[in-house]
């Protein structure tokens, strides 16, 4: 439930950003990165709706044969949801119910068809900003809570790596070339993270100190160091009600996740060898999610 | 093109040029515009003008009126139909400004040191020094790479032959450059994928180039440059624009107590202590920098910093001294200034404009009242003007007797019938007043300008001033890419 939370949220993002940067391009934007990573089109459909901004918003967030859009999301959150409803506080339900109600109004898809899609987009965000609200003032800290905020920071850490790769991919890896801080610059409006850096880098846009702050900045918010450094956080509170078998594998799992990241060689200065750790990243979140599924919610 | 019907309503004024419409109809540069709302309802178009209300409020898009009593902070109207500017007319435009402002840069150069346009005889020192904003204290000052204006907003209009002209050039703070920003991002939201679809140009770049030079300035010796915004505080009219600017450029917000000057060098106080700053830009009034040297009844000010900046350990943005260059009767001598300076001809047009300190041009303009803009020649924003056809007996008898009074402070002009741009008001398209302030930056690597402006609107009928303290609004401003 929280990773599809999470997962609704940062695409919200990610969709947010890319419409506006579409809107501020002479040359048409091209959506085909967005629809590889959040969509199951086959290349010629793609190149049908790929530089088309309504039609590819209407396909991730509102399409209900794209297993990964937004509607698809929330419907999960809201299934699970259901199911655990004697651990989560009724104020939540009401607020998960209330978003799965707003993304099936008529008015979002009329305004992402017809209207303005940013007022459609920035009402879910909002929403989607009530329920982190609504989680943090009304849950209790126990073992529920730590398992939400596990799921969401694995969540939001693959969201990173993706969305970087996207970025990345969209310049061909390469980072020498001046027409890369564009792209890099909309990166880090998709993890609310242009402020923060304006402030720590003066301003000065290189694309070394942006893949900087998103992969290691600890006190930014959107970093994938961050992400590991919560994921480890919430899930040490979970020692007490884990068989210890598991929490040894899952402690292990996630310190070397943490590790391959903190203390990896990567050339900030060159596209591929961030690709490299991306992918090692990715890797190592998946097997932290493969194996929580495993020991702690009986999948195999 | 055949007129769509959301224009059938729309009627120019005949001798004004219109923006729009031409003698043939809709101009070819408006037309992809045109094709594209032609199709909207009457119901849309109150929609999109509701939403961008609603857009105002809520982003808390404001500026202050001091002299409204109802409240400080008030919406600046803004009207959701785009005005067009070619890529043609745009290019002269950028290189008449460019040309105006390196020589407007030189003139302050050589204003406050060898003082050689007075000595060729070019401008009558008498008007340099009896300009108010004239300050002495700068004299022999050298600023970093000996740029002054570092930020202008040059105001342009265009006159019933279609050509542009220079109405004023602001040297000082030039406000206006956050709504160029939000206008543009109000149109994505109000009429989304029109503005890649019309080939118009970004100006998203414009915190990143005065950032770029900002940074530029700091001392060589400095790696690390602290570079802050300097604003008079949460009641300056232009307040939401000081906050928008230092977000978007990442730098500190100040006001005058958070900083202090300790053996010449100015420090901002932080949790952890006095931390240098190297770059100031300013926004507070030259009169109110330093109430050691000029008022010494300002608090908006920094004690100490007029030698601080005198000495060079500090650069501050835009240089003190630039109203010399921008007061309204030395405006007159600018053309003379670009061909002493740079040998060449003026790309834009002044309006003609007459020194009231002259006996002739005094009875000529007093016969002609009716016929003159008066202006007062250190006064902005639609403060201290009179509009010779719109002003009672009194007004221009009361005028007589300041010009009379204090004939330096004063200039006339003709009236410049300003063109006409359809505006959405009352539910239908209705031509109104504009002009433009495009804004440009000069750094250490020269002279740039994002291809955009504010435009402003006069929206009551009729009404000739644009100024948002004067009942004035703003739109979005469209330089069509080549």
């Amino acid at each position: 439930m929280a990773r599809y939370m999470e997962r609704t949220n940062g695409l919200l993002r990610v969709l947010r950003t890319n419409y506006v940067a579409s809107q501020d391009e002479i040359k048409q934007y091209n959506w085909r990165s967005v629809l590889q990573t959040y969509g199951y089109l086959s290349p010629s459909e793609m190149e049908t709706i790929q530089y088309n901004s309504r039609a590819v918003l209407e396909y991730v967030m509102l399409g209900k044969e794209n297993e990964a859009s937004l509607i698809n999301n929330i419907t999960r959150s809201r299934e699970n949801a259901r199911a655990v409803q004697d651990h989560i506080t009724k104020e939540m339900w009401h607020n998960l119910n209330a978003y799965y109600l707003l993304i099936r109004e008529p008015s979002i898809r009329q305004t992402i068809q017809s209207g303005d899609p940013i007022t459609a987009l920035d009402a879910l965000i909002r929403h989607s900003l009530l329920l982190y609200g609504t989680i943090d003032i009304t849950m209790s800290r126990g073992e529920a809570y730590s398992f939400l905020n596990v799921g969401r920071f694995v969540e939001r850490a693959i969201i990173i790596t993706d969305v970087s790769d996207i970025k990345l991919k969209e310049v061909n890896y390469r980072l020498d070339d001046e027409l890369t801080l564009p792209s890099l610059r909309y990166l880090l409006y998709s993890l609310s993270g242009y402020e923060v850096y304006l402030k720590t880098s003066r301003g000065i846009m290189t694309p070394d100190t942006i893949m900087k702050q998103v992969l290691y900045d600890e006190s930014f918010v959107h970093s994938i160091l961050y992400c590991m450094s919560h994921i480890s956080r919430y899930f040490k509170r979970l020692e007490g009600q884990s068989i210890p078998e598991s929490f040894a594998h899952l402690d292990f799992l996630i310190g070397k996740a943490y590790n391959n990241l903190k203390y990896s060689t990567c050339d900030l200065k060159g596209g591929v060898s961030i690709g490299a750790l991306l992918n090692q990243t990715r890797s190592d979140l998946y097997n932290i999610a493969i194996a929580f599924n495993k020991h702690y919610f009986g999948y195999n | 093109m055949t007129i769509p019907k959301i224009l059938e309503s729309y009627n120019p004024q005949e001798d004004i040029w219109d923006e729009l419409m031409g003698e043939d109809g809709v101009r070819p540069i408006y037309e992809q515009f045109v094709r594209s709302i032609e199709g909207i309802s009457h119901e849309e178009m109150e929609g999109k003008d509701d939403l961008a209300k609603k857009l105002f409020m809520t982003q808390g898009i404001t500026f202050t009126v001091y002299s409204d009593r109802e409240g400080v902070e008030k919406i600046f109207p803004f009207d959701i139909i785009p005005r067009v500017i070619s890529s043609e007319e745009w290019s002269v435009i950028e290189t008449g400004i460019k040309q105006r402002l390196k020589a407007l840069n030189i003139f302050l150069k050589d204003i406050y040191h060898q003082q050689f346009i007075i000595k060729d005889g070019i401008i009558p020192l008498k008007l340099i020094y009896s300009c108010p904003l004239f300050l002495r204290e700068m004299m022999y000052v050298d600023v970093p790479f000996d740029i002054y204006s570092h930020i202008a907003g040059i105001d342009l209009v265009r006159d019933a032959d279609g050509s542009f002209y220079v109405l004023e050039d602001n040297l000082r703070t030039p406000s206006g450059v956050s709504y160029m920003l939000e206008n543009r991002s109000m149109t994505v939201r109000i009429f989304p994928d029109l503005i890649p679809k019309n080939n118009v140009r970004s100006v998203i770049e414009y915190p990143s180039f005065l950032l770029k030079n900002l940074l530029g300035l700091a001392n060589r010796q400095t790696s690390n440059p602290t570079v802050v915004l300097l604003t008079p505080g949460v009641y300056n009219s232009a307040y939401f624009e000081h906050t928008t600017l230092a977000r978007l450029m990442g730098i500190e917000l100040v006001e005058g107590r958070d900083l202090v000057v300790e053996n010449h060098h100015v420090y901002m106080k932080t949790t952890a202590g006095l931390k240098k700053v190297d770059v100031i830009y300013r926004r507070v009034d030259d009169d109110f920098m330093d109430p050691l040297v000029f008022r010494p009844d300002s608090i908006l000010g920094v004690p100490g910093i007029y030698w601080a900046y005198r000495k060079g350990n500090v650069a501050i943005v835009n240089a003190m001294g630039n109203g010399v260059a921008d007061d309204k009767a030395v405006y007159a001598y600018v053309p003379e200034m670009i061909r002493y300076y740079l040998n060449e001809e003026p790309i834009l047009k002044n309006v003609p404009t007459y020194a009231l300190d002259v006996p002739e041009n005094r009875s000529m303009v007093f016969a002609n009242m009716d016929k003159m803009v008066i202006k007062k020649t250190n006064e902005s924003g639609g403060y201290g003007m009179l509009i010779g056809n719109k002003a009672s007996e009194e007004e221009m008898e009361t005028y007589k007797k300041a010009i009379l009074e204090d004939p330096r402070s004063f200039i006339a002009q003709p009236i410049i019938n300003l063109s006409t741009s359809p505006c959405y008001i009352d539910g239908k398209m209705q031509p109104r007043r504009v002009d433009l302030r495009p804004f440009a930056l000069y750094g250490p690597d020269g002279i740039s300008i994002v291809p955009g402006g504010l435009t402003r609107v006069a929206l009551k009928e009729g009404s000739l001033v644009v100024n948002s303290s004067q009942g004035g609004g703003s739109k979005d401003t469209w330089v069509l890419g080549s």
